[in-house]
């Protein structure tokens, strides 16, 4: 065994020395390659996560360079622990991408999803390989809490079962959101639609209690028209510049302390345009390996029909998701503020995208209730990210964000699965820690799954429902 | 060189699936002698303003739209679908489209 160790060492040792952004470019390149990808696709591939893990560190590190001062002085001046900062997901997904252990999670995730097709357990090809670092994430989460490499894997593999089934459940209710036949293929194993089972709580108060005030829904895509140019990118840049100025007691009075607030904004804003571009590159960089996955599947599968999974995004064009992550943001940043226990300031994840198409799946649309539900479940998030920015802070050092400062932590407000996360950390702390932290572990996990039982029985109801509204 | 012609992809984060869209069209559309630039959008910074200065709105899937399109709005989600013979019928409506503006 000793024997085996070393050999290993003596191989992968000087790999794991030459840091992040190399290991990934040699093991994505390999591992496409293995999928048959051509070889220059394949390096492309490679070379194009080396640069975007080396690209997201260095803009990581000058956002939090320019705002750690400043939010030390935010802490001091207004007493409300908001010193973690929000990068939103493109860093997040840097760092997950940047772990080969994600990829390890990858292929177990596309054998089981074979797996479950051979036994007609699903009918969802996933083909949104990108998104696997939602699950990869949780996991390494795991094992940062103390979890051994086979427990995160199980603890993948049981999320990554469910996801699935998730995807057949919601398929009826993707295709009258976006009004196409049942032979449409389109179905998302998304991580954030996840939380469907907790939204559907709420959703049934609401269907008891209040549902008088559905007659207050109104017309999302007017509203989005009006927001406009103040709800992009760049403009949540500037108003968070001038919103930790103000807090942070920026004296106005001298030129400096203009000249520290436009700094700010300008430097938040460019920040959150080049996150997003970086962004665009990972996926490009996963997209001759997810070819590659597709292909081999489809080919393993000759003339059977599949539901796709995608990307969340094919519901995008609904109006109300974009309605509510507007909405929603202003009251997640009051949230912030009051919430005990949450120390991030949101900014880079300020828009809600991985909170509400989970939103809109559950309630089908009703407006005033995706802000609601949204605005009550928001603290999730915030606790969520809380809980996991200092291993998110370890892990972005880690692949070569060497620019953030010595005491700042980072994290996401509203990264997908929240409720994962916890059970991630309840699992790691069971193994490390013994005694009542497997009660807490397994008692999650229980109460995860009774909660997601409960929700695919409403959800069948629901389809058979909505099969029989066609036929008539 | 055939005339240049410009449309615009939207999804999500902008990044993800538009990007896939973006990618797969020009590259057939090049392959098909055509000279087609796509942009990749954020599905709600897309508004009126933006899309007239395009040829067509390549979409996943119904989209809402607080006014009425100048252009042509094609349905291109079957490209994500990653199954080559699906995404044929897209790039066909693209092809048909482009051929009457050049």
């Amino acid at each position: 065994m000793q024997a085996i160790i070393d050999i290993a060492n003596t191989i992968f040792g000087p790999l794991i020395k030459l840091g992040a952004a190399p290991i990934m470019l040699i093991v994505l390149t390999v591992i496409a390659l293995i999928f048959r990808v051509k070889f220059t696709r394949a390096l492309e591939g490679g070379l194009k996560l080396a640069i975007a893990i080396t690209a997201i560190g260095n803009v990581m590190g000058m956002l939090t360079n320019a705002f750690q001062p400043a939010m030390k002085q935010f802490v001091v001046n207004t007493g409300i622990h908001l010193d973690y900062q929000d990068m939103g997901w493109a860093p997040l997904a840097t760092i997950t991408w940047g772990s080969p252990y994600t990829l390890f999670f990858l292929l177990i995730l596309v054998i089981v999803n074979i797996i479950m097709l051979v036994l007609n357990k699903t009918n969802t090809l996933d083909v949104d390989i990108f998104d696997i670092w939602h699950s990869a994430f949780v996991a390494l989460f795991a094992q940062w809490c103390g979890a051994p490499l086979w427990l995160a894997t199980l603890l993948v593999v049981f999320i990554g079962v469910l996801k699935i089934i998730n995807s057949d459940l919601m398929k009826p209710t993707f295709n009258e959101l976006l009004d196409v036949p049942d032979s449409n293929p389109m179905t998302s194993t998304h991580m954030n639609y996840m939380m469907n089972p907790w939204i559907m709580i709420f959703d049934k108060i609401f269907d008891k209690f209040f549902h008088g005030l559905d007659k207050y829904d109104f017309d999302s895509a007017k509203l989005n028209e009006k927001i406009g140019f103040w709800g992009s990118r760049f403009a949540i840049g500037i108003y968070l510049g001038v919103f930790i100025s103000l807090l942070s007691g920026t004296n106005f009075l001298t030129i400096d302390g203009w000249i520290s607030m436009f700094t700010l904004s300008f430097i938040a804003a460019t920040c959150m345009e080049l996150f997003s571009v970086i962004g665009s590159w990972f996926i490009a960089a996963v997209e001759p390996l997810s070819q590659g996955i597709a292909d081999y599947a489809t080919k393993k599968f000759n003339g059977r029909t599949f539901n796709i999974g995608l990307d969340w995004p094919f519901i995008a064009g609904r109006s109300e998701v974009w309605a509510a992550a507007n909405v929603l943001a202003p009251i997640m940043l009051l949230e912030a503020m009051v919430l005990p226990g949450n120390r991030l300031l949101p900014l880079g994840g300020i828009v809600a995208m991985g909170v509400t198409p989970a939103l809109l799946i559950v309630t089908r649309g009703k407006i005033i209730r995706m802000i609601i539900i949204g605005a009550l479940e928001l603290p999730l998030f915030l606790w969520a990210g809380t809980l996991t920015a200092p291993f998110v802070t370890e892990m972005a050092r880690k692949v070569g964000a060497v620019g953030i400062p010595k005491n700042a932590m980072i994290s996401h407000t509203t990264m997908e699965g929240p409720v994962e996360k916890f059970i991630g950390y309840a699992v790691g702390h069971a193994w490390s820690d013994k005694g009542i932290w497997i009660v807490y572990a397994v008692g999650a996990v229980a109460i995860y799954l009774l909660v997601f039982m409960w929700y695919a029985k409403q959800m069948k109801k629901r389809n058979v429902e909505l099969a029989a509204a066609k036929e008539n | 060189m055939p005339k240049q012609i410009k449309m615009i992809a939207a999804c999500g984060a902008g990044v993800n699936s538009s990007h896939q869209i973006k990618d797969a069209v020009e590259a057939e559309m090049k392959k098909r002698g055509h000279n087609v630039s796509v942009d990749a959008y954020m599905v709600k910074d897309v508004n009126e303003e933006l899309l007239n200065k395009y040829d067509g709105y390549l979409t996943i899937a119904k989209t809402d739209l607080s006014f009425t399109p100048k252009v042509p709005v094609i349905d291109a989600g079957a490209i994500l679908y990653r199954i080559p013979a699906m995404a044929t019928p897209v790039y066909d409506t693209v092809e048909k489209i482009v051929k009457g503006l050049e």
